[in-house]
């Protein structure tokens, strides 16, 4: 078995010596590929994985394959390429010269909006669907799906402040964006943005300037990633 | 430098990306479903951290620079 970890259009680049990695070409696409890899997963093996690819993106573009993608031979390689080839191709066109940043939002308490007043549902993503996972509900106090309901609104509307302040001038930063759909507990925001990899310390320069603007939310910023939340189709 | 919480901010951002984005070639995903799922409760540790660390106030208070 053999692993793949990206697909790239620089066929001829010199890959770094000393991991075992080789090409498999199909026209100006290679795969890059190398010895199949422990299938249980930690933190090491995805950020050994991860320095891997960061060191092919060194000086390539390329699409990152998902961790854990192992083919038979180099001959399944070639044949997987040459089947998608002008899928891979459109992609790697999109992410050309660009890098991935990955942004999250946190408002105060846990995902409720920042003004909440009531220390008691302060985290109205967890306590009250906690609650409504009953059975047909028995057992709640007398007024938990209103109080759910208003909850539920708080954090729409937390969520939809995050997207206004947050969001849309980062997106002004960004060649393309990746939202995902449902934030986890907490999070009022989890996206991905396409920077061109000579703006990406204009867009963390903006990163603070937004944190500046908005002091009752937290936001991370990490990257550069290699663009996997652009890699698809 | 970095803080115990901005390696965790960090490391969730990789497993989202290396096990939810990156290019799917059909069929040939070798981790089991079941792998996956472990890998998404040691992330539900990884985001309770984070909720101590922010209460702790050693999140930082600005995006990190990459």
């Amino acid at each position: 078995m053999i692993t793949l970890y990206a697909i790239t259009d620089h066929p001829t680049a010199a890959l770094p010596a000393g991991v075992g990695l080789h090409a498999v070409a199909d026209g100006e696409l290679s795969a890059v590929c190398g010895p199949a890899i422990a299938k249980e997963i930690s933190a090491d093996a995805l950020w050994a994985h991860e320095r891997l690819v960061e060191v092919l993106m060194d000086g390539r573009d390329l699409l990152p394959v998902r961790y854990g993608t192992s083919l038979p031979d180099d001959a399944a390689a070639a044949r997987a390429l040459e089947e998608r080839h002008g899928t891979y191709a459109a992609a790697l066109e999109r992410v050309r010269g660009a890098v991935e940043l990955a942004v999250r939002v946190f408002g105060e308490g846990g995902g409720a909006s920042a003004d909440d007043p009531s220390p008691g549902e302060r985290s109205p993503d967890r306590g009250p669907r906690e609650r409504s996972a009953a059975p047909d509900g028995r057992g709640d106090p007398p007024g938990a799906g209103a109080a759910y309901l208003r909850a539920r609104a708080r954090a729409a509307a937390a969520e939809a402040q995050a997207r206004t302040r947050v969001h849309e001038p980062l997106a002004r930063a960004a060649r393309a964006t990746a939202l995902a759909p449902l934030p986890r507990a907490g999070e009022l925001l989890r996206a991905a943005y396409l920077v061109d990899r000579d703006a990406t310390a204009a867009f963390t320069a903006r990163v603070r300037d937004v944190q500046e603007r908005c002091p009752k939310l937290r936001i991370t910023c990490t990257g550069p990633w290699p663009p996997y939340s652009f890699a698809g189709s | 430098m970095t803080t115990v919480a901005e390696q965790d901010v960090a490391l969730v951002d990789l497993i989202d990306r290396l096990l939810g984005g990156g290019v799917v070639i059909a069929g040939d995903i070798t981790l089991a479903a079941a792998d996956v799922d472990l890998v998404y409760l040691g992330l539900r540790a990884v985001i309770a951290s984070v909720a101590t660390a922010r209460e702790q106030g050693v999140l930082p208070e600005t995006g990190s620079a990459p």
